[in-house]
């Protein structure tokens, strides 16, 4: 059975990926070291989960305004997940992908007004994006 | 009739209303710097639902280079170097190193010189050399009711909370984007139906100490999700130096950018003022749950190599009073204490003799950084000690460096002689 989420899209585009699913309050912002993408954060959940090439997922964003510029470092140097899904809006997320599109060419999707619960869990293979908004569970 | 820049950019379908002049600065006729602003403004316009953009009072935008980076770089001397200027009187965090006397702190200097390079692209932008986390205590007063576009969680909280003036959690890119164009998307804080409180706190815990505003704080950041919450049962004694601590560890902990101070807060006399009549839960506070945030931060109980205060800058008036509990004290060997300010504070504590005593006992005041974004591990330090919550939370997201988090009184006594 194929199981599908709908949200609300901010940054348009169309990626798939394996998931790296936060259930808790997440941030690139000395939470993600840019030069690998690997997640530092000791509260996070997916600490030592690596967000390259990924689908990651997170609930809400939390703490420093900086978040953005972590997020876009991260896609300069060639590390950052390929679409983000949240929960409720999360405005760094949207600055970093808007950035990611403008200094460097990159296209990642972002898409709120997901809360997938246990439906969807790390390492599985997702869809994300499209015209509807749409996170698919691959596998 | 040739498409307009707008819907060439943004698609038919945005909600996103611009002006005449707007459409002209997105197409190009205001010079590339304006441009690129209000794509960037535009397209985190459309992607939040804004339908139009609103003039903003003042900007607050970050140039450290510990967090910007190589790419942040890239965007202010982008910007710089199109022929940007800021439209508003813009003010500006502090930076990763303390600008006047970084080599005396072991700074090294090819990292000074990345820092540097901001500091430039934010000079010719016409920025005011504050480098300050603490802009409404120096140099950037709103007033009730006024929108601004600012950077820097911790000052958005004290805008929305204890000014009651209106602004979002702008990040990194965007900031200068709104300081360039004079304008902000409007939509979140920006909208009064966004402001009600959806769940409140009650502080049931007595007299509060500096580290029970602070765990206060992350408690209700870590517990509220994008909800705002209200809080209750402040003592009549806080101060606004109490709140500003409050509402930093409450922004590091979630994505918390107003809390109703009842009593405190323009507009939210009571807590059915506050939630705009809406029924709210009511979480009690108690000791409990502030010891559980203390046992949440610290994560050593090694011996510290530096006591960091601050995060966000000290007042004038804590300078003050750490003065006073330092007088006639000496730190101990093997351990440094730096006091974080802005450098106005620390001309004032120059002129009146509270630096004597802070530097009599051993420690040092830093102006124009601050601990959390200062190149700890770099600097040579393993385990601090410190009463600031955002400092715990950013510091243990980074793992390079392991704290102590307790109140002043306690770090005093136990790091002097």
């Amino acid at each position: 059975m194929t199981e599908t989420f709908r949200g609300r899209t901010l940054v348009q585009g169309e990626a798939t990926g394996e998931a790296v699913m936060s259930a808790r309050a997440f941030t690139f912002a000395h939470g993600v070291e840019p030069s690998s993408g690997l997640v530092t954060d000791i509260r996070s959940d997916v600490r030592g989960a690596n967000v390259r090439g990924k689908v990651l997922l997170y609930p809400h964003g939390k703490g420093s305004t900086t978040a953005s510029s972590w997020f876009l470092e991260t896609v300069r140097e060639g590390n950052h997940p390929v679409a983000i899904v949240t929960s409720s809006v999360d405005l760094s997320a949207v600055i970093g992908s808007v950035m990611a599109k403008l200094l460097y060419g990159r296209t990642i999707p972002v898409v709120s007004g997901v809360s997938p619960g246990n439906s969807i869990k790390s390492g599985m293979r997702l869809s994300v994006g499209g015209e509807d908004a749409t996170v698919t569970v691959l596998e | 009739m040739p498409p307009t820049a707008f819907k060439t950019i943004l698609g038919r379908n945005s909600r996103l209303h611009l002006t005449a002049k707007e459409e002209k600065a997105l197409g190009g006729e205001e010079g590339e710097a304006r441009r690129f602003a209000m794509e960037i403004a535009t397209k985190v316009g459309d992607a939040v639902g804004a339908e139009s953009l609103v003039p903003i009072k003042s900007a607050h935008v970050l140039a450290h280079y510990s967090s910007l980076h190589e790419a942040g770089i890239e965007v202010l001397e982008k910007f710089a170097g199109s022929g940007g200027k800021f439209a508003v009187p813009t003010t500006v965090d502090p930076a990763s190193i303390d600008l006047e006397n970084w080599q005396s702190f072991g700074v090294p200097e090819d990292y000074a010189r990345q820092q540097f390079r901001l500091c430039e692209a934010y000079a010719k932008l016409g920025g005011i050399q504050c480098w300050t986390c603490v802009q409404y205590q120096v140099c950037n007063f709103p007033k009730q009711g006024e929108d601004v576009a600012w950077a820097e969680s911790s000052s958005v909280v004290f805008a929305n909370s204890v000014i009651g003036c209106r602004s979002n959690k702008i990040t990194a890119g965007m900031d200068i984007a709104c300081a360039i164009l004079g304008l902000t998307p409007e939509f979140g804080m920006l909208i009064d139906e966004n402001r009600g409180a959806k769940v409140a706190y009650r502080a049931a815990f007595g007299t509060p100490t500096d580290l029970d505003y602070r765990s206060l704080g992350y408690f209700i950041g870590k517990n509220s999700g994008s909800r705002v919450p209200a809080l209750e049962g402040l003592p009549r004694s806080v101060t606004s130096d109490d709140l500003k601590h409050l509402g930093a560890a409450a922004a590091s902990a979630g994505p918390v950018t107003m809390i109703h101070y009842v009593g405190v807060t323009p507009g939210s006399g009571t807590l059915a003022e506050a939630s705009k009549g809406e029924k709210v839960e009511v979480i009690d506070v108690t000791r409990k749950e502030l010891e559980g945030v203390e046992a949440d931060l610290n994560q050593t109980d090694d011996a510290p190599d530096l006591v960091a205060l601050g995060v966000p800058h000290l007042s004038v008036n804590e300078l003050g009073s750490l003065a006073k509990l330092l007088s006639g004290k000496k730190l101990r060997k093997g351990i440094s204490l730096y006091a974080y300010t802005s450098s106005q504070a620390y001309e004032m504590a120059s002129r009146t003799g509270i630096s004597a005593d802070i530097e009599g006992a051993g420690g040092r005041m830093t102006h124009s950084t601050d601990a959390e974004i200062s190149p700890l591990k770099k600097l040579g330090f393993n385990t601090v000690l410190t009463n600031s919550a955002k400092l715990a939370e950013i510091v243990s997201s980074e793992g390079e460096v392991r704290l102590r988090y307790a109140p002043l009184a306690k770090i005093v006594e136990e790091v002097t002689d």
